[in-house]
């Protein structure tokens, strides 16, 4: 097995029926544990993924796809069905791991709940799933799609005029969960409640789920509409999400779709906007977008995009298929501009109906309805604002917004989230992002705080699609000089160890010959990252080239990024993390990669994403076009060091996206002598001793944030929570520093004087 | 007079020899076994220190690779 466990096994929850009285562990040992339980026989001899029982269909080789009793599938991606096979593996199950010629899904509870909001039913995912699968459906696996199934889509949360009602046409289930402590709590009783146990009864246009005669038409599905009886209660608007998380599977299992149907609200007023004819969404932001609008109303979720694969266009076109006002949320005010601008380039909207709300400008819209765009930051600043800003966020808070569009879902911290959807009230939640994963288990937070996934695209789809850079990755081996590995092993080096296997005098001549062979043989755009701000300052000053950290002020990143994307004479710049997430710099295709935040699996990911922007002519990139690749990562390694460990580890996420890493170990070539620094060994000793020298601090990471993914030191950690957690990416270290933090510290959120009108009673009347 | 022992031959890469003879400057005099160091890459140590060299050149590189947690 593998683990060393013998005795006890952690029970699958599907499985808890079972005839072993194994006590249903938690979800956290559900997901941990691989192993098939079944196969425990009463002699304790297990086999682990034993799958000689399954029965091949005889025509099983026309179809797509292997389903295993513990969950897990697998797809064949050369299969002439994989399009369809894949489109509905993606509704249904979670993916693990995505290369190039087989594919690994996983069902969990929270991605059948996800399938079941965008609108399937449990009849049609098993019967789907038993069409495509090359062998007979294991029982576990039905059991647990009904199992896992049964109670979704029995709950609504509905806003009505800015009040929030549990609604659901089972009078029955309405008890149930009022038996529950805290919603019970939560709820609001009407004045006058009279029988009916309180609930408030209306016809509702109710919806029959489109059958799915077709095989795999579950994408368009068509809606009827009927009339059906729906009960309701009103809840405490403070209280939604926790009601909403005890509604997830792993509490009372009923979790709450979220829907709104745009067009019949008449009471929220239309928005005119549309979009341009000119945007044409392409197919993959045509099919997220179908999912979210599925059965004519709009549902709440993420859409996971790669970077570059044009996120914006699907946000844009979601508000203007909503047309209500529409609150847009970005993680800094460089995005917020971003936004503002991708709203005017898409769609029709009116200049005085868009406005941007952060700490420079501060705009509203006139009319009635409009967009604005503001930061995380702003919306849930709990200190004094000004008179201004106070009114606008008033304004934000008594609206009823159609539709919340929350950008880089990904790294705002739970917390923030919170407030800022207890802020604000809206029908509708769109969460983008390009890696829904963080190593802190707080992604299955987004469940309940936003909606499950709606969409997951595939980067290597979209690659042979020509639709973001065709990238080779690529690992360069620098070996350590003598004298650094020497310092490298001495003990009392220990907290300098980064420092001296990024400033390994053989990394920077490779770094250096990257540069010079991009800029002058190919007139390429360059990237350099280093997280180390010692190393950071160290090459750009050596190199002559400029660089942008976190205290580079607003002024100068903007002149040297305009410099970066005009001038001829600038073809290369170093950011430090400042430029993981949020600098948008389409002309840069290739990134090397000097040092970074440990074993960051996001940070990678966050970073390739600068350059996947597609690049060239459309039929260059397709696949046989001119070029194969266009875009270049570089990850410069020194041998023997720990930054092997985290290099390897960092990159599961892209191998998981289907990316190869090339190894590359002869470079400089042995030729290049004295062209590239640090040739003499005089050269080498006095940059050891700078570095030596300097203080531990300066030598440090550039630390803004606490640091979530140290716990990635710990080998072989065994990642639990979910499937999302398999994937990678750690907290939420990035976002901050980026921010107005640096500007006038509004960004800051601890510490800071609550806002009076927020306090409690208890202490009103003291600070009164 | 000429003096002969019987030793080993390493022959490796840069670091490699950086870590061994930092190794054996980690261990207390009485059990120090490099002889000489040759040059950068070839050390001459005594026979016995074979598997102890091995094995702390192994448990070095586990250090630094990353396996998947399966």
């Amino acid at each position: 097995m593998g683990h060393g466990e013998k005795s006890h096994r952690p029970s699958k929850k599907h499985k808890s029926s079972a005839k072993e009285s194994i006590p249903v562990e938690d979800y956290e040992a559900y997901v941990g544990g691989e192993e098939l339980d079944d196969d425990v026989r009463g002699d304790g001899e297990v086999k682990k993924r034993d799958f000689t029982k399954l029965e091949l269909k005889p025509d099983h080789m026309n179809r797509p796809l292997w389903a295993c009793a513990d969950g897990r599938i697998f797809l064949e991606t050369f299969s002439a069905l994989y399009k369809q096979a894949y489109d509905f593996l993606i509704a249904i199950a979670e993916p693990v791991c995505r290369p190039e010629s087989m594919h690994e899904y996983n069902l969990t509870p929270h991605s059948l709940y996800a399938a079941v909001s965008v609108g399937l039913e449990t009849q049609t995912i098993i019967s789907v799933l038993d069409k495509l699968s090359k062998t007979k459906l294991p029982k576990e696996m039905i059991d647990f799609i009904h199992g896992s199934t049964a109670n979704y889509g029995k709950v609504k949360l509905v806003l009505k005029k800015n009040r929030y009602y549990v609604e659901s046409p089972f009078p029955e289930v309405l008890k149930k969960l009022l038996r529950d402590d805290v919603i019970s709590k939560s709820r609001i009783i009407p004045e006058g409640a009279n029988g009916n146990g309180g609930f408030t009864i209306s016809k509702t246009l109710g919806e029959i789920a489109a059958d799915s005669s077709g095989l795999l038409n579950e994408a368009e599905l068509a809606a009827a509409a009927e009339e059906k009886e729906t009960h309701a209660f009103e809840i405490d608007p403070s209280q939604v999400e926790k009601v909403k998380e005890r509604c997830l599977p792993n509490a009372l299992n009923y979790p709450m779709l979220e829907e709104y149907d745009f067009r019949n609200d008449t009471v929220n007023p239309d928005l005119d906007m549309e979009l341009k004819p000119q945007a044409q969404p392409r197919p993959y932001q045509e099919k997220s977008l179908s999912k979210m609008f599925g059965n004519g109303r709009a549902r709440s979720g993420i859409i996971v995009l790669p970077c570059g694969a044009g996120k914006s266009l699907v946000g844009v076109s979601a508000a203007s298929r909503i047309k209500k006002s529409c609150l847009c949320l970005a993680t800094n005010a460089v995005s917020v501009d971003q936004w503002a601008f991708q709203f005017k380039l898409w769609s029709t909207i009116r200049d005085e109906h868009i406005c941007r709300f952060t700490s420079d400008s501060k705009e509203r819209f006139r009319g009635n309805a409009g967009v604005v765009v503001t930061t995380y930051n702003m919306v849930a600043f709990g200190g004094k604002r000004s008179e201004e800003s106070e009114k606008i966020i008033e304004e934000i808070r008594n609206r009823e917004w159609g539709l919340l569009l929350m950008d880089e879902v990904h790294v705002v911290p739970a917390q923030m989230f919170r407030k800022v959807i207890a802020i604000t009230k809206s029908h509708c939640k769109l969460g983008l992002t390009a890696t829904l994963v963080r190593e802190d288990e707080r992604i299955t937070d987004l469940n309940f705080l936003i909606g499950p996934k709606l969409y997951e695209a595939n980067w290597l789809d979209l690659v042979k699609g020509g639709f973001i850079a065709n990238v080779q990755c690529a690992e360069v081996w620098c070996p350590m000089t003598k004298e650094f590995f020497a310092e490298y092993l001495k003990k009392e080096n220990s907290k300098k160890k980064q420092a001296l296997y990024v400033m390994n005098p053989n990394k920077f001549r490779a770094c250096e010959f990257l540069i010079r062979f991009h800029e002058q043989q190919r007139g390429d755009k360059i990237i350099v990252f280093a997280d180390n701000l010692f190393a950071l300052t160290e090459y750009a000053m050596k190199l002559r080239k400029p660089m942008i950290y976190g205290a580079t002020s607003h002024v100068e990143r903007t002149k040297i990024l305009e410099a970066f994307k005009t001038s001829r004479d600038v073809n290369t710049v170093f950011l430090s993390k400042v430029g993981d997430n949020s600098i948008d710099i389409p002309e840069a295709n290739v990134i090397i990669q000097i040092s970074s935040h440990a074993g960051s699996r996001r940070q990678e990911a966050q970073r390739l994403g600068r350059i996947l922007r597609a690049k060239g002519k459309l039929r260059d990139r397709m696949a046989g076009g001119k070029e194969e690749y266009n875009a270049f990562f570089y990850s410069l390694v020194s041998t023997d060091t720990q930054e092997m460990y985290y290099s390897t580890k960092r990159q599961q996420f892209l191998i998981d996206q289907g990316y190869s890493f090339k190894v590359i170990t002869s470079l400089p070539p042995p030729d290049s002598g004295a062209d590239l620094s640090y040739h003499r060994l005089d050269e080498q000793l006095h940059l050891l001793t700078k570095v030596l020298t300097a203080g531990d601090d300066a030598v440090g990471l550039e630390q803004l944030d606490e640091d979530v993914d140290d716990i990635a030191l710990h080998k072989s950690r065994r990642f639990s929570g979910s499937m999302s957690a398999m994937s990678g990416a750690n907290g939420m270290v990035y976002m901050e520093y980026s921010t107005g933090k640096n500007k006038n510290g509004k960004g800051q959120m601890k510490s800071k004087p609550k806002d009076p009108a927020k306090r409690h009673h208890l202490f009103k009347k003291r600070f009164a | 007079m000429v003096n002969a022992t019987k030793g080993l031959f390493i022959s490796c890469d840069i670091p490699m020899a950086q870590f061994i003879i930092n190794y054996n400057n980690s261990l207390p005099p009485s059990q120090k076994f490099i002889i000489h160091v040759l040059d950068g890459t070839h050390l001459f140590v005594q026979q016995h220190a074979a598997e102890m060299i091995r094995s702390a050149i192994s448990e070095f590189r586990d250090q630094n690779s990353y396996e998947k947690p399966t």
